[in-house]
């Protein structure tokens, strides 16, 4: 384990660590631009140089390893001095795009310039002309003038998705990113492009010129398409008074985690957030002959549950048909367990999820439902079980449909709708499905609620609220809690579960042995 | 003493044919090669001080000495690309005596361990290309190539591999790249191509005039080369002699041979007549010398301690009557056309650099553009992936710093 | 594209693979096969030799428009290529090129109206003594002045 300085602070790192990675585990910052850590250094921005004691010329932290007793200087007047130069190279060609260009904000040009730039531009010459809405694909743009040629986007191609879309054609200052007519860069992980880009040079079709990076909070989250769980970020408006506030969600991005999904998320986790600010149940309601009547959500509670305790004093509760899918949290599960299964003994359950898709070797999976893992650890049997809609009469039908009411596999409703007593819907969006129902309950998507699931490989990922909820909407598990209150059902041990935490911390009592939390 | 060894045959008809070249005791150095044990030739040539003449000026015994022993496949590639302007010494060799190049090639892949070899040679020599082709066919034909040669076990394959118009593809790690397939774009180092080379196995890269002084020093030994050199750095160079000279050519001369001889008691001194202004002693990428500064012996060392390089041993030769904006506009145009474009400095420095020197040109320049190319070019110098960042750097600097004056008198005041 | 040209390309390519450790490899003298029976290389062309060393098309135009000796576009059937660089101006090379441009009728970087010649510039073709030098596809003529030069266009049918 060599022992090195850095800036005076003489830190143990492992063998083979580099300057860039020994300086980040000492809290100091190298800048870089061609550096990404999924790949192996690139060394042509050379924005990283620094000084190395005995060496004679500056090198490259992002590709150096380090020896026992290296002493580095990351401060000295020769670095800022070739960081200023570097950066001056790369903005003596650059457009001056900023006013127009969707990076603004979260842009490693603008980013630096503003910690080591912070001269006044010499460049009198003629900048170079080059394409500035070149295509790439279903969802990206490039912006030849803006590129700066760090390569990221053809190694990420390279390496990750392994399908080299993109290469550089010509050479030295006419070098630019570019594909071979007809193949496009069109696969389930171009978006991550527009986010590596370090400048405006690849952007988002989906988000361009719709807001300012700065008008934007991001908030940590789970992607709920598919059993990989990638970590995301939700990226909405703050709401300021002034902006009006059509849209709040307006990108997903990509969150680290180097056991899940590293620093990528599939285009279908990237671009499918519609469904978070469209089509959402705004308040409960019932549906009398076809007639919408609003409900409170006290009032619903109290009528669902009255008719739970009228079966359940006349042991009937096998009356209930509890209709569930895999996306609803551990938390949620485990509730549905304790109180229906067991307190109620209803045994006739239900997982409907939606049938599987093709996934890809990477990330996305066949699965398109975020928690089978996690209904299988609280112990269902996610098999199907049509035949529990026959061993009885249906006097109440609970579905709780979390975010996929248009994707349910609920082909026999239709035909045994007249026959069912109450029929009660649990969903975030609105869907034909409603038409069916009694009654209509908006609940939260994950973005919306706290909890954890387990994914494909059996890690587990806990999550806060990313947004606040829509309307009148609540987090399932808030519901089961309130109707044991209501029921009532042994209220003593459901009335100590006031958020998930608490759910979770009973889990981990009860010894389901539901693995580490990560 | 101006004894010819290396070029010694050069003027015999017919040279690059085998019977020819065998009749004049063509391949001699090969049979007695391939009787040693090859760590003996590797020491023999460190011993001999032979070094790098194709501009790094590495030494190639020390080179070869980095190529770990290891059952891999090994490949050697002879760097015929010649882009170094004013460099014409590798197209002399190789258009006069291939076999001496392919007798090299033998001896050294023998001494490394090496079945498979490369000739990367500059698309541009095609005629070149050809020639040699039709020589390795001769020498294999003869049994110098191919399997078990002259009966030793020692199995050579020797490929030609035409480049295609770039002169980065001289520098050892874009040959790789281009000899991979790829866009001729310099690799990070370390790794160093004896470890990390071609198709990542350890890989030796000599230019065509080192690797043709192996066969000399296996037959007459490396006392006998270093006795014709410097203690440092041993044999022959053959200078290609260029510019305002009487007669231009390439001329072998002793390593060491001061630069005022070489141009004016070999090449005829300045052509019709004229004043020296400038000579540049090692190709473009080696910076400007004045008048005054040629008494420098041409070894390594030496020209390096007069501020510039040896080089590729190409000696440009400038008259007074050549504007040095003429001189300045040819380098900044060449490096910002032949820059690969990977790292920021040099994209974009050179191209900088070449803007502002048109503009000068053109008599648009304006006050402060020495200042500023001199600013440019020492924020490219040092700063680079690959030596082309020098090359372009050094050259402009020396230019701009000896010829402030005249530079400054096509500037507004 | 006539198809018996690209067989005699495809058999010319397959006939060098051998020779490298990678088929990758054989890039470069691939293109050299294509662009010396074409005069330039087409898209059919970079798509051949991108199935025969079975690379990515892209790749193929990395390395057509990285090295200059590869041409995308048709040439004339004798390019003429002037070395405009340093020991080749000392020795007169403007001059020629300037007569060359006027004598043609085109500029560096055209090719005449009836096909016969692209004229170009060219770095350092290594032959810096027997400036000034032009390569006519890749034949190298040195030591030109005005008389050389008509000499050298009247050889050209």
């Amino acid at each position: 384990m060599p022992k090195i300085t850095i800036d005076g602070q003489t830190i143990e790192v492992a063998e083979g660590t580099t300057i860039l990675k020994a300086a980040g585990q000492a809290g100091i910052e190298i800048p870089h631009l061609c550096y990404h850590p999924a790949f192996p250094p690139e060394g042509s921005c050379r924005l990283c140089l620094v000084e190395i004691e005995g060496a004679p010329k500056l090198e490259l932290a992002c590709a150096t390893v380090v020896r026992e007793g290296m002493v580095v200087k990351t401060q000295s007047e020769k670095v800022k001095e070739a960081r200023r130069s570097v950066l001056e190279f790369l903005l003596a060609e650059h457009p001056l795009d900023c006013p127009i260009c969707d990076k603004a904000g979260e842009c490693q040009l603008q980013d630096y310039y503003e910690l080591y730039g912070l001269f006044a531009s010499q460049y009198r010459e003629t900048k170079e002309k080059k394409d500035k809405l070149v295509r790439l694909g279903r969802h990206l743009l490039l912006d030849r003038e803006r590129c700066i040629q760090c390569t990221r986007c053809v190694r990420f191609l390279l390496e990750i998705t392994r399908t080299g879309e993109l290469g550089v054609f010509e050479r030295g200052i006419r070098s630019i990113i570019g594909f071979y007519e007809g193949e496009p860069v069109d696969n389930n992980y171009s978006g991550n492009l527009a986010e590596i880009c370090p400048v405006g040079a690849i952007t988002d079709l989906d988000f361009r010129f719709k807001t300012r990076r700065w008008l934007l909070d991001s908030r940590p989250s789970i992607c709920p398409l598919c059993s990989r769980n990638c970590a995301i970020n939700v990226e909405f408006h703050k709401g300021l008074p002034r902006i009006e506030l059509g849209q709040r969600v307006f990108r997903i991005r990509s969150r680290k985690n180097l056991r899940v999904n590293q620093y990528w998320i599939c285009d279908l986790g990237r671009y499918s957030y519609r469904y978070l600010d469209e089509n959402r149940i705004d308040r409960p309601y019932q549906l009398v002959n076809g007639r919408r009547i609003n409900l409170s959500w006290e009032k619903l509670i109290i009528l669902l549950s009255e008719k739970i305790r009228a079966l359940k004093i006349r042991k009937r509760t096998s009356r209930i048909v509890l209709v569930l899918n895999s996306a609803l949290t551990n938390e949620e599960l485990f509730l549905m367990r304790r109180l229906f299964l067991e307190e109620l003994a209803v045994s006739r359950f239900i997982f409907c999820d939606p049938p599987e898709e093709k996934g890809d070797n990477f990330l996305l999976t066949a699965e398109r439902v975020p928690n089978r893992r996690g209904a299988e650890k609280i112990g269902f049997d996610l098999k199907s079980r049509e035949e529990v809609l026959q061993e009885d009469k249906i006097d109440l039908l609970l579905i709780f449909a979390a975010h996929l009411a248009e994707k349910m596999p609920l082909n026999w409703l239709s035909s045994l709708a007249s026959e069912i007593g109450a029929k009660f819907l649990f969903s975030s969006q609105e869907s034909k499905l409603s038409q069916l129902m009694d009654f209509v309950a908006p609940v939260t998507p994950v973005a919306e609620k706290a909890g954890s699931f387990i994914n494909v490989d059996g890690l587990m990922q806990s999550f806060e609220a990313a947004l606040n909820p829509w309307g009148e909407s609540r987090p399932e598990w808030e519901i089961l809690v309130n109707l044991a209150r209501e029921i009532p059902v042994n209220y003593r041990y459901f009335g100590r579960f006031n958020s998930p935490r608490a759910i979770w911390k009973a889990i981990a009592e009860e010894k389901l042995n539901i693995s580490e939390r990560l | 003493m101006n004894e010819k060894v290396l070029s010694r045959q050069f003027d015999l008809p017919y040279l690059h044919k085998i019977d020819v070249y065998l009749e004049n005791g063509g391949y001699e150095a090969v049979r007695k090669a391939l009787k040693l044990p090859p760590e003996e030739i590797v020491e023999e040539v460190k011993k001999a001080n032979l070094r790098g003449r194709g501009g790094a000026g590495f030494p190639a015994g020390l080179k070869w000495s980095f190529v770990p022993r290891v059952d891999k496949p090994k490949y050697l590639c002879v760097n015929a690309d010649e882009g170094e302007p004013g460099t014409f010494k590798d197209r002399y060799i190789m258009s006069h005596n291939p076999h001496l190049l392919i007798e090299g090639i033998i001896i050294t892949s023998y001494a490394v361990g090496i079945h498979l070899a490369f000739i990367y040679i500059r698309g541009e020599y095609e005629k070149i290309a050809q020639r040699l082709e039709k020589a390795i066919e001769e020498a294999r034909n003869k049994g110098f190539l191919g399997e078990n040669i002259l009966g030793t076990g020692f199995n050579l394959e020797v490929v030609v591999h035409r480049g295609a118009g770039a002169y980065i593809c001289g520098e050892e790690t874009a040959l790789l790249e281009s000899l991979e397939g790829k866009r001729g774009h310099p690799r990070l180092k370390p790794p160093f191509p004896a470890s990390v080379g071609l198709f990542q196995m350890p890989t030796v890269i000599n230019n065509v005039e080192t690797v043709a002084n192996v066969p000399l020093i296996i037959l007459n030994g490396a006392d006998w080369f270093l006795s014709l050199g410097q203690p440092k750095d041993g044999g022959t160079r053959l200078f290609s002699v260029s510019g305002m000279v009487e007669r231009p050519g390439v001329y072998e001369l002793p390593v060491g041979t001061p630069l005022r001889k070489i141009i004016f008691d070999y090449a005829g001194g300045v052509k019709n007549g004229r004043r020296l202004k400038a000579v540049i002693p090692g190709g473009m990428s080696a910076p400007i010398l004045l008048p005054e500064e040629i008494d420098v012996p041409m070894d390594c060392e030496s020209v390096m301690k007069r501020g510039s390089m040896l080089g590729s041993a190409a000696i440009i030769v400038i008259d007074e009557t050549v504007p040095i904006i003429e001189v300045l506009s040819k380098v900044t145009k060449f490096y910002s056309h032949e820059s690969c474009g990977q790292c920021t400095p040099c994209r974009i420095g050179t191209a900088w650099i070449n803007k502002i020197v048109k503009r000068i040109a053109s008599g648009q320049g304006r006050k402060d553009d020495l200042k500023e190319i001199e600013r440019l070019a020492s924020q490219i110098k040092g700063r680079t992936l690959c030596p082309l960042g020098d090359a372009a750097a050094l050259p402009i600097l020396a230019i701009v710093n000896k010829f402030r004056t005249e530079l400054e008198a096509m500037l507004p005041h | 594209m006539s198809a018996p040209v690209f067989e005699v390309i495809r058999k010319e390519i397959e006939a060098i693979l051998p020779r490298y450790p990678r088929k990758e490899a054989a890039l470069l003298p691939a293109l050299h096969i294509v662009q010396r029976k074409l005069g330039f290389i087409p898209p059919e062309g970079e798509k051949l030799v991108a199935q025969l060393l079975e690379v990515k098309p892209v790749r193929v135009r990395e390395v057509v428009t990285f090295y200059t000796m590869f041409t995308r576009k048709p040439l004339g059937k004798y390019h003429l290529q002037v070395c405009s660089n340093l020991s080749c101006s000392l020795a007169g090379g403007e001059s020629i090129l300037l007569y060359l441009e006027e004598k043609l009728g085109i500029k560096a970087g055209e090719t005449t109206s009836d096909g016969r010649f692209t004229l170009s510039t060219v770095e350092c073709l290594g032959a810096c003594d027997q400036g000034p030098c032009l390569m006519v596809n890749y034949d190298l003529y040195g030591q030109l002045d005005r008389a050389k030069v008509d000499e050298l266009l009247a050889k050209l049918d």
